[in-house]
């Protein structure tokens, strides 16, 4: 049995009288890319905000890392590790990129109130630091422009790089990618693919992705989970998922399963 | 919409400190008027009825505010001023074109003509500044219509300054003076009046809102403004039409002012915006019915702070109001009738 | 995959340092030389340009300064700023008059006062940190309930903040038997501001006497330019940054680490402090301090001048605040004066003075929302933004 990053157990989140989340069960093994998927309204995109602490649950737990982490506030759990990119790009459009990336490292970052005024050396040597992580990562996702321009300069594929690169700034254990190949074609999620094995390769860490594209969903992760209407209803291997009843029926509905024959 | 980031609590209500403490507030407050009228039940009542009826004219105030902010979310800081200049209007109306001075049946003449011009007069300068000026920031981050809003209260405000002077002039009121006797309690004819057109004003608006396809217009702008326009609605006209209806409150609420407080004065505006915006949101921003309910509470509660035996006295009176702004949007930013909603991000 | 763009050189080019200089040096000249410039031209100091009201705008950079820090860099409305100028002048007050005259023999810390005054009388320079981190707790017990509301409401809260504070320092001269603040008398005369540390070279006094504006002028400009530096060195740290991301998009923020309450909390206290530190010094100033000073329309000003000049450019502010400050005290009046007596008119444009002041603020926001020296990132990202709305029109570029 592989260590679990995350185990969360029987989430529950309710917004009123609409279940969107159902008493559901998820972890994530150490090292691994996993994906979420489901049709739309199932619930991935509340079960993220769980996860970052955007949401607190109805009820249930989360660990990771061995932490507790349900409920508490999202700068909390991105301190421990846990980064996200925004199916929207929610970039800081008025700051530059590499700025963007290095509001990500203010957790790893000491320099308190006096230092920064009176500019000390340690401070100003952190910064530098800083801005030379910065521009690492941005040059490791492969942001073609200039980390000096605003982000909102940037091209719409130069922001989704941002964005990753901005949340590698976090120096997560765990990477959230909301449906990171939106707006890509075919070519460009190709590279995304491999994109996505580099970064858990070369950074050591462990991907959770949200994604529609079934290509690099199949193409790129180890184990699918699918969620319909806040449940889980099947989770396993690409090939398992792809030839199971219940996950054909819940995106292409009833007719679909009975024309089938596997 | 929002900006906070408070984790959202998603399920039912849960007993935690704000809720305990915004309740156990309300028990204090309640102890404290019951401890007033021990003392001195005939004075506690007396200034306890006043209070309800400087509550109504707060109402008043109050839905021209709810109703602007129910449906493009800005505080409009010129309401209070707006009202100034209605109440400006209404006297110069009665006094000088028609020439009433006492309460006889011209004077009364005089009043109900005055009436309704006084809140066309402040319906229409509402639509125009909003065509004018907050038309063109529907998209803009709210601190722009908000300072907008700002830089009209000082044009309105000097307005005042020139057409009234910077000194309160006294108005006689062309109401019967004296008032209902119950007991040892008076409660003057004007007040009455005041009152009694608050609830069938609130209860014509409910109608709109409610019962026409202006009004569903107006609900749909509110919740979201690009699939009204999407579905046909004319948002714009809309909007203006919403401010058309605040600005006939703040008309009403301007000739009673006048009617009841004879005076009329260039910075009456902002304390009583101020004093109205509260009450629009204790009663729940956007709810017409809270803020009405909201306005005589107010009212209630500053008559009560300010002649109860045990309140503290007018001296205090902003001071009280704005204590209960600040502890509403801690502890209960959806006020008494509106509902915690919940954002989903 | 390398850069591609046409990325400019990483060595900033000779003509983009004396650009990137050339901003700060001509306000520190020009800063410095003003009573100069000003006591030697009799147009300027009589009428057009006097010492006192060049020292009230000195007085107004510094609240605008720290404002700047809470509306401009952190993005938070705060509509009441005019608490931590009070709380800024009446610790000046207390802490350098005999205010306090039941403390008999007198506490003297180097203070300016007679040595045999009673009270409690401290020096200028000491009461001046003391001043700044009173308002910075005030700046701290206003925002931990209220920061994380929304903007709308935040601006009212501390509207209701900013109201509640002058009248109960207005009620103050009897607070359950207790005078906290003299009420409608104020408290007068505070002592002077003392200057013993430097008075020793024989460059200035040994106090500050009432007339000589000058010197006053030098300390307040000091003041100023110390925060200039706290600002921008705040601004391009991981503080001003953290305030940038919570301005743009406070949620974005908070799952990129930022922790929202603490960082708010910072943009209060240490535009607080600014506050506080303005107060004192037009306490001492002025020669004490009077409740009436303490209104909505303070805040309001000094919001306009942040917005007029430009929302976080410090030299916007710079300029607004002097713009604004001057057309307030002087400009009205004498531009009023000037119109009458060239055409013969009798207005009094001090009468206009809101009107004014109100068209300004709604054609700014209409039509120039950034201000007159917007900070380099607005105008940047707008330039592009109106390049994209034209695409499709007829103006769109070739």
């Amino acid at each position: 049995m592989t260590e679990l990053l995350l185990d969360a157990n029987q989430i529950r989140v309710e917004f009123g009288g609409l279940v969107a989340v159902n008493d559901v069960d998820f972890t994530i093994p150490v090292g691994s890319i996993v994906a979420l998927i489901g049709p739309n309204g199932a619930g991935k995109t509340t079960f993220f905000n769980v996860l970052t602490g955007l949401y607190k649950p109805t009820a249930g737990t989360v660990m990771f890392d061995g932490k507790a982490v349900a409920g508490r506030a999202p700068h909390q759990i991105a301190a421990l590790g846990l980064a996200r990119t925004f199916q929207n790009i929610r970039l800081f459009g008025t700051m530059t990129a590499a700025e963007n990336v290095m509001v990500a490292m203010h957790p790893h970052l000491k320099g308190g109130l006096w230092q920064t005024i009176i500019g000390t050396p340690g401070q100003r040597r952190e910064e530098h630091e800083a801005r030379d992580t910065a521009r690492e990562l941005i040059e490791f996702c492969g942001v073609r422009g200039d980390s000096d321009e605003f982000a909102k300069n940037l091209s719409y594929g130069d922001q989704r790089r941002l964005e990753v690169a901005r949340a590698l700034a976090l120096r997560p254990k765990l990477l959230l990618l909301d449906e990171p190949t939106a707006g890509m074609n075919p070519q460009e999620s190709d590279d995304f693919i491999a994109f996505v094995r580099r970064v858990r390769d070369e950074k050591k860490l462990t991907v959770l992705l949200i994604e529609h594209d079934m290509k690099v969903v199949m193409g790129v992760s180890e184990r699918i989970t699918v969620l319909e209407y806040g449940s889980k209803i099947a989770e396993g291997t690409g090939d398992e998922i792809r030839t199971n009843e219940r996950v054909v029926e819940a995106y292409l509905g009833k007719a679909a399963t009975q024309g089938a024959s596997t | 919409m929002s900006s906070t980031t408070q984790a959202v609590r998603a399920g039912g209500r849960e007993w935690n400190a704000t809720n305990i403490t915004g309740s156990a507030l309300l028990v204090l407050v309640a102890a404290w008027v019951l401890w007033n009228f021990i003392d001195a039940p005939t004075q506690t009542l007396q200034v306890m009825i006043l209070g309800l009826c400087n509550g109504a004219l707060y109402a008043l105030i109050a839905l021209g505010y709810t109703l602007v902010y129910g449906i493009i979310e800005l505080i409009n800081f010129a309401h209070g001023d707006l009202f100034m200049l209605g109440s400006i209007f209404a006297a110069v109306m009665i006094a000088d074109v028609f020439g009433q001075e006492t309460s006889n049946p011209a004077g009364w003449l005089a009043f109900a003509i005055t009436f309704p011009l006084a809140m066309a007069f402040c319906g229409s300068i509402n639509v125009a500044v909003d065509q004018l000026a907050y038309r063109r920031l529907r998209k803009a981050p709210k601190l722009a219509p908000l300072i907008t809003a700002v830089g009209v209260s000082f044009i309105f405000q000097n307005i005042g300054i020139l057409w009234n002077g910077s000194a309160p002039k006294s108005r006689n009121s062309v109401l019967p003076s004296g008032g209902l006797n119950i007991g040892a309690i008076s409660i003057p004819w004007t007040y009455l009046f005041t009152l009694a057109i608050t609830v069938p004003l609130l209860m014509l608006l409910t109608w709109i809102v409610q019962k026409t396809r202006q009004g569903k217009a107006m609900r749909a702008t509110a919740q979201d403004p690009d699939a009204s326009r999407l579905m046909g609605i004319n948002t714009n006209r809309t909007i203006a039409f919403t401010f058309a209806l605040g600005g006939a409150m703040a008309g009403a609420a301007a000739i009673m002012y006048v009617q009841t407080n004879g005076t009329t004065r260039y910075d009456a505006g902002f304390q009583l915006g101020l004093i109205a915006f509260t009450a629009a949101v204790l009663g729940g921003v956007g709810n017409l019915t809270g803020a009405v309910l909201g306005g005589l509470l107010i009212g209630l509660i500053q008559g009560l702070n300010d002649g109860a035996p045990h309140g503290l006295g007018q001296e205090w009176s902003q001071s009280v109001v704005f204590t209960i702004l600040i502890l509403l949007m801690v502890f209960r930013p959806a006020g008494i009738l509106g509902s915690q909603t919940m954002e989903k991000v | 995959m390398a850069a591609v763009t046409a990325a400019p050189a990483k060595a900033t080019p000779p003509r983009r340092l004396i650009g990137k200089y050339l901003q700060p040096a001509a306000f520190l000249i020009v800063g410095l030389l003003v009573p100069t410039i000003v006591t030697n031209v009799p147009a300027f100091e009589d009428r057009w340009l006097p010492l006192t009201t060049m020292v009230l705008c000195a007085i107004f950079v510094l609240f605008t300064l720290g404002l700047n820090i809470v509306v401009g860099y952190a993005g938070l409305l705060d509509l009441g700023y005019v608490a931590f100028f009070l709380f800024g002048a009446y610790t000046a007050a207390w802490l350098m008059s005999d205010f306090f005259f039941q403390i008999d023999p007198g506490i003297h810390i180097w203070s300016a006062a007679v040595p045999t005054a009673p009270g409690i009388n401290i020096s200028f320079w000491i009461v001046l940190p003391i001043a700044a981190l009173v308002a910075a707790i005030a700046g701290v017990i206003i925002g931990a309930p209220t920061l994380r509301l929304k903007s709308d409401y935040l601006a009212l809260v501390t509207l209701g903040f900013g109201e509640i504070l002058p009248q109960v320092f207005r009620n103050g001269e009897s607070i359950k038997g207790f005078n906290l603040s003299n009420g409608t008398k104020g408290i007068a005369p505070v002592n002077a501001l003392d200057m013993y540390w430097l008075s020793w070279t024989g460059i200035v006094d040994d106090k500050i006497n009432v007339f000589d504006y000058t010197t006053r002028y030098y300390v307040i400009f000091a003041l100023c330019l110390l925060f200039v530096l706290v600002s921008i060195r705040l601004r391009d740290g991981k503080l001003g940054r953290a305030w940038l991301a919570i301005r743009e998009d406070e949620l974005a923020a908070s799952l990129m680490g930022v922790p929202l309450m603490r960082t708010k909390l910072w943009a209060y206290g240490v535009g607080a402090a600014a506050g506080g530190i303005g107060g004192a010094f037009y306490c001492v100033s002025l020669g004490g301090v009077n409740v009436d000073t303490f209104n909505f329309q303070f805040s309001v000003i000094v919001l306009c001048m942040v917005i007029l000049g430009g929302m976080a450019n410090v030299y916007g502010c710079i300029l607004g605040a002097v713009i604004l400050t001057w057309v307030n005290y002087t400009g009205m009046k004498e531009i009023g004066n000037a119109i009458n007596n060239t055409f013969g008119t009798t207005i009094e444009m001090p009468h206009y003075q809101f009107l004014i002041f109100g068209f300004v603020l709604v054609l700014m926001m209409l039509f120039r929302r950034d201000g007159i020296l917007p900070a380099a990132r607005q105008k940047q990202s707008r330039a592009v933004d109106e390049q994209i709305e034209k695409i499709g029109t007829e103006e769109a570029p070739a």
